[in-house]
């Protein structure tokens, strides 16, 4: 400012009356917009106008206030006292300004591109397999069901003769079970081929009422493809009370369907025969691909086959010391993979058992 | 005739696990409807039809059209040898639809010469036939069949063959009994003997197949040699052939466990020996012989001598079995009226009359109905046998549903909690479930037997395995990781953290042993490169740091060796015992193994990049987690800050942390709340020999803040015990 007229009195401006003073101040107004005008910094603008030694304002007081005859005064403070609100305001304004278009700039800047990933913890999951023995387990937990296993090499008697499967039963033969080679005096010893054998060894420790289901591996002398595994997984379940009856039976299997594939699929008892249920039946449900209206999947017949059970023949007591006049139970074996297979579409029983990580990941 | 393997029916996948179905092998019968409707005056439809058979037992699998009409493929329970003939499918309708059954009867014109001055039977073994009869035709002119039969022989799969032949085969789909017929002429004697074979003895059967028989084998004899093997197949020597005139008829009943005995030792398994093995008809027998005699003439005339030669030592009574409501609604729990009761058991022929004090009181709680075993239902024996017919006939699926109240508490597995807990934990880790098939290769499994303490003295072996690649039960779940791994590598899947519940087998002496185990796996990242990460592949302190989190869950693990396995890299594995060992675990502790996988596994199994592997048993795991949760306790934390001081300590080479720590521990500092390895240096610029490890020991006071003097007097003590015991110095 080369002719600044801070810097001088009000005497050396000549101004004597209250108007001049209007005037002068005015004109630093105007200074003052001209300078918020050109400011780039906002530290400056202040200092330079709020500066406690060498702002504008400060000399305003020191050289017009100040030195201002007696009847100026007044005026002058007056006038002061309105140019510094009006700059103090101007400048807080500036200041809001100027931060928010920083921020602006700042936030174009900094912002997260939300459609980068983000930081994938690996996190590993359960074989589907293992998800349905969890899911059926549960189910029948709630049911009063306790969960035992038993052993994979298993004496022929409790998997056959015990189950009511004579020696010249066809599920004797070769073509359907593993025996293993045992050292010389061991009992002969075969792979199950059912879970049932549990039903068997379960009943001659504990007497009625008994409620157990039986999860485990079994295996069968079958050629692998599509469908078929030389191992697979079964839940045995088995009741037995002095009370227990066909009805029972179905309310259980109704039961656990509705649990386990939806409140809307309907079940089906067809007649069927396994040497250690009797009656035996084969449970149906409709089929869950097609709601029961007939898809390739079920062959055009709506429904689908989910597993056998029974009532558990009496013969069966007579190897566990139940007496078959007082105790009445059933017996179901339901097959793991078709029921996972079920659940989520699976066609291949191979990919159960690959396990590749592709197949595996999507069950997380 | 040999028969086909019975097709797998239902649903496309997943036959796996129509487990107790495949148990009893089903036998396909294919059943003319227009046949059926010879014996019963059916006005339902074939689609009516095959649903009724379907609920009630006998599982119709496809319904097709044909020359000869629409055409049920029905699948047949082991149990039910009656319906393996349109007569008993008839019966089967007749019963569902309550119409009558028409009954067979045929009535052939006879000579006046008798049979049995034609012939003689003679049963050596009653033991094994417990019926025989023969029947004798003369002058029979042998031919091509008409027609009608051959077309209906052929919609249901079987050859034609000649008119004679064709019409045993005929009789035996109609009712179910096989038949035979001899060339008479052909026969020493003309007579029959029904014996076991004798040793050494040899037959050429129908199929041109010469057979070595066994005493354990019955045959149909002639005065001299056997000429047909009873119930299986006929033998070359006496068949029927254009030339022949004079005709032996043979309709008998064997017993079924011989025939199956028979069936499996030849490896031969015909339409004749499916029946006999399921239990044939006795009393059939002489009916179907009559109906085929009647046939025969029909189709080639000739002359029947009169009556039959019937030899038959198995005559049994007929058995008696009672029906009572109250032991059917204690096993169904829902009642059928007596009418569907009697309508059932009458449609099926056990001729039911009450014979309780209430006869006649229909409904009646207390009511019983005597019935008679028809001969052609052997499987039917008692009581619980009637139930389920009348069931099936009255509907299954009629019966309602209802839940039983539960009594017991549910009890989870024992060790299913900790498994629980392992699993989860494995899961948050980033290892992802795997679930094998234990039964491996020979050669493979030995490479991993050696993991000596742990593993049974013998490998489990199949006696008659599949495949030699799948013969034995693996030894250790390692095998079956490894393989889980090379799989996922050959298919583009480098990056991999695997884990498994499972078993390992094998016998110790004469007990067989199934040991849970738990398996990891792991090759490739530890973590993938990513904006904000760098890439780093997973190395041996990435498994020796899971395996420690997997054992503080039983209360913490230490490390030992070496004495590993041989599957593993000396250098990067280490034996894994339990802090606090258990009754469970072995001696010491020892609960199993953790390494890089040696380079021999590598090669074999074509990993080609560094592969980790774990293998540690269950059951003490789960003994050592019931344990850490019983004694967990609470410990109070501090209310004053804890101090870390770094030591950069330059070692001998070979030192190990264990004994900078323990060197740490003897200093006796109980404010001491952690020590650990923060990081390793071998920089050039350390004298030769010499390594250097940054130590991080951390101290906390429970009555104050540590001051400067005490920590310095703590360094100082620090650094004089790791001087004096292991020559260390703190890194200029």
């Amino acid at each position: 400012m080369v002719n600044d007229p801070t810097a001088k009195t009000l005497a050396e401006l000549g101004v004597a009356d209250a108007s001049g003073v209007v005037r002068l101040f005015d004109g630093v107004k105007e200074q003052f917009a001209a300078d918020v005008e050109r400011a780039t910094q906002w530290e400056e603008l202040r200092n330079a106008w709020l500066g406690r030694k060498a702002g504008v304002l400060t000399r305003v007081a020191e050289n017009w206030l100040k030195p201002a005859k007696p009847e100026l005064k007044r005026p002058v403070g007056q006038s002061l006292n309105e140019l510094k609100a009006y700059v103090e305001a101007a400048l807080e304004a500036r200041r809001a300004a100027l931060e928010a278009a920083a921020d602006q700039a700042a936030l174009a800047r900094e912002r997260e591109d939300l459609s980068l990933p983000g930081v994938v913890r690996p996190v590993g999951s359960r074989h589907p397999l293992r998800q349905t023995f969890e899911e059926i387990e549960r189910i029948f937990l709630s049911l009063g069901y306790s969960v035992v296993a038993g052993p994979e090499m298993e004496a022929p008697y409790y998997n056959f003769e015990a189950l009511n499967i004579p020696e010249h039963h066809p599920a004797r033969d070769n073509m359907d079970t593993f025996y293993m080679a045992t050292p010389s005096g061991a009992a002969p010893l075969l792979l199950r081929t059912h879970t049932s054998p549990m039903q068997v060894r379960a009943m001659e420790q504990r007497q009625p009422p008994v409620r157990i289901i039986v999860p485990g591996k079994v295996y069968r002398r079958d050629n692998p493809d599509a469908t078929h595994g030389f191992m697979f997984h079964q839940i045995e379940g088995l009741a037995v009370d002095t009370d227990i009856t066909f009805c029972d039976f179905r309310g259980t299997v109704e039961y656990f369907v509705h649990q386990f594939l939806g409140p809307k699929v309907k079940t089906r008892l067809r007649p069927s025969y396994f040497p250690f249920t009797e009656p035996s039946v084969e449970v149906d449900a409709t089929c869950v691909f097609c709601d029961g209206k007939g898809c390739p999947v079920c062959k055009q017949s709506g429904w689908i086959e989910l597993f056998g059970a029974g009532m558990v023949d009496p013969a069966v007591y007579g190897f566990v010391n139940y007496d078959p006049k007082r105790y009445s139970g059933f017996a179901f074996g339901l097959g793991v993979e078709r029921l996972t297979q079920l659940k989520y579409n699976i066609n291949d029983l191979q990919l159960y058992f690959q396990n590749d990580v592709r197949f595996l990941r999507q069950f997380a | 005739m040999i028969v086909p393997a019975s097709k797998e029916a239902g649903y496309s996948i997943g036959d796996c696990s129509r487990d107790r179905t495949e148990q009893t092998r089903r036998k396909s019968m294919k059943v003319l409807y227009n046949w059926l409707k010879e014996f019963v005056d059916l006005t339902a439809t074939p689609e009516d039809l095959r649903a009724r058979l379907s609920l009630s037992g006998t599982a119709v699998e496809a319904l097709e059209e044909t020359v000869v009409g629409p055409m049920l493929d029905a699948e047949l329970t082991s149990n039910r040898a009656d319906c393996l003939g349109h007569y008993g499918i008839a019966r089967e309708a007749a019963a569902l639809y309550g119409l009558p059954l028409n009954p067979v009867d045929p009535r052939p014109r006879e000579s006046s010469e008798q049979a049995s001055t034609a012939t003689r039977v003679q049963i050596d073994s009653p033991e094994l036939c417990g019926r025989y009869t023969a029947r004798v035709l003369r002058g029979v002119k042998v031919g091509p069949s008409p027609s009608w039969l051959r077309q209906r022989l052929e919609a249901l799969g079987q050859t034609s063959i000649n008119n004679v032949v064709d019409a045993t085969n005929y009789v035996m789909l109609e009712l179910g009994h096989p038949l035979h017929a001899f060339d008479m002429d052909l026969l020493d004697e003309r007579r029959v003997v029904v014996r076991r074979a004798r040793a050494g003895e040899k037959m050429r059967t129908l199929d041109g197949v010469e057979r070595a028989l066994t005493k354990e084998i019955c045959v149909i004899a002639d005065a001299t040699r056997a000429v047909a093997i009873a119930g299986v197949m006929g033998g070359a020597d006496s068949e029927i052939r254009s030339s022949s005139r004079n005709i032996l008829l043979e309709s008998a009943w064997f017993d079924p466990i011989s025939i199956r005995r028979t069936s499996k030792a030849l490896g031969l398994r015909t339409e004749a020996s499916v029946r006999f093995e399921r239990g044939a008809d006795p009393e059939m027998a002489e009916t179907a012989s009559r109906r085929c005699a009647e046939l025969i003439q029909q189709l080639g005339g000739g002359e029947l001598l009169a009556g039959v030669v019937d030899v038959y030592p198995g005559r049994s009574e007929t058995p008696v079995i009672a029906l009572t409501r109250h032991e059917f609604l204690r096993v169904m729990g829902a009642d059928v009226p007596d009418s569907e009761i009697e309508a059932a058991l009458s449609g099926l022929g056990f001729a039911p009359a009450r014979s309780d004090f209430m006869r006649g009181a229909a409904g009646s709680l207390s009511a019983m109905w005597t019935c008679r075993r028809p001969s052609w239902r052997g499987d039917v024996t008692r009581e619980v046998d009637l139930i389920e017919e009348v069931s099936r006939i009255y509907g299954v699926d009629r019966f309602p549903a209802r839940l039983p109240p539960a009594k017991l508490p549910a009890e989870r597995l024992e060790y299913a909690e900790a498994d629980d807990r392992l699993r989860d934990l494995l899961i948050g880790l980033g290892y992802q479930e795997i679930i094998t098939i234990p039964i491996v290769d020979e050669a493979s499994d030995a490479l991993f037997r050696s993991m000596a303490s742990p593993s049974p003295d013998s490998a489990a072996r199949i006696a008659n395995p599949l495949a030699e690649d799948a013969s034995v039960m693996r030894s250790s779940g390692a095998v079956t990781m490894a393989r889980t791994l090379e799989w996922n590598l050959n298919h583009g899947q480098r990056d991999v953290r695997l884990f498994e519940f499972g078993k390992k087998y094998g016998w110790r002496g004469n007990e067989p042993l199934e040991t849970r185990v738990l398996t990891l796996g792991a090759t490739g990242l530890a973590r993938e490169k990513g904006i904000a990460e760098t890439e780093r592949e997973y190395v041996f302190a990435d498994l020796k740091g899971d395996v420690d989190q997997i054992g503080n869950l039983a209360g913490g693990i230490v490390w030992g060796g070496p004495g590993g396995p041989e599957w593993l890299q000396p250098a990067q594995s280490g034996a894994v015992f339990l802090q606090v060992p258990h009754a469970a675990t072995r001696p010491h502790g020892l609960i199993g193994f953790a390494g890089q996988v040696s380079r021999r596994i590598s090669e074999r199994f074509k990993l080609r990049q560094d592969a980790y592997i774990a293998e540690l048993e269950l059951d003490p795991l789960d003994a050592g987690y019931k344990a850490a949760r019983a004694a967990l306790r609470y410990k109070p934390i501090s209310r004053f800050p804890a101090v870390e001081r770094d030591f950069s300590l330059v070692l001998a080479e070979g030192a190990r942390f264990a004994a900078v720590e323990e060197a740490i521990r003897s200093v006796g500092i109980a404010e001491i709340s952690s020590i650990d390895a923060v990081d390793l240096f071998r920089a050039k610029n350390l004298p030769a020999g010499k390594f250097s490890m940054l130590v991080r020991v951390t101290f906390e006071s429970h009555e104050a803040t540590l001051t400067e003097a005490q920590l310095t007097d703590f360094s100082s003590r620090i650094l004089a015990a790791l001087e004096q015991k292991l020559g260390a110095a703190l890194r200029a």
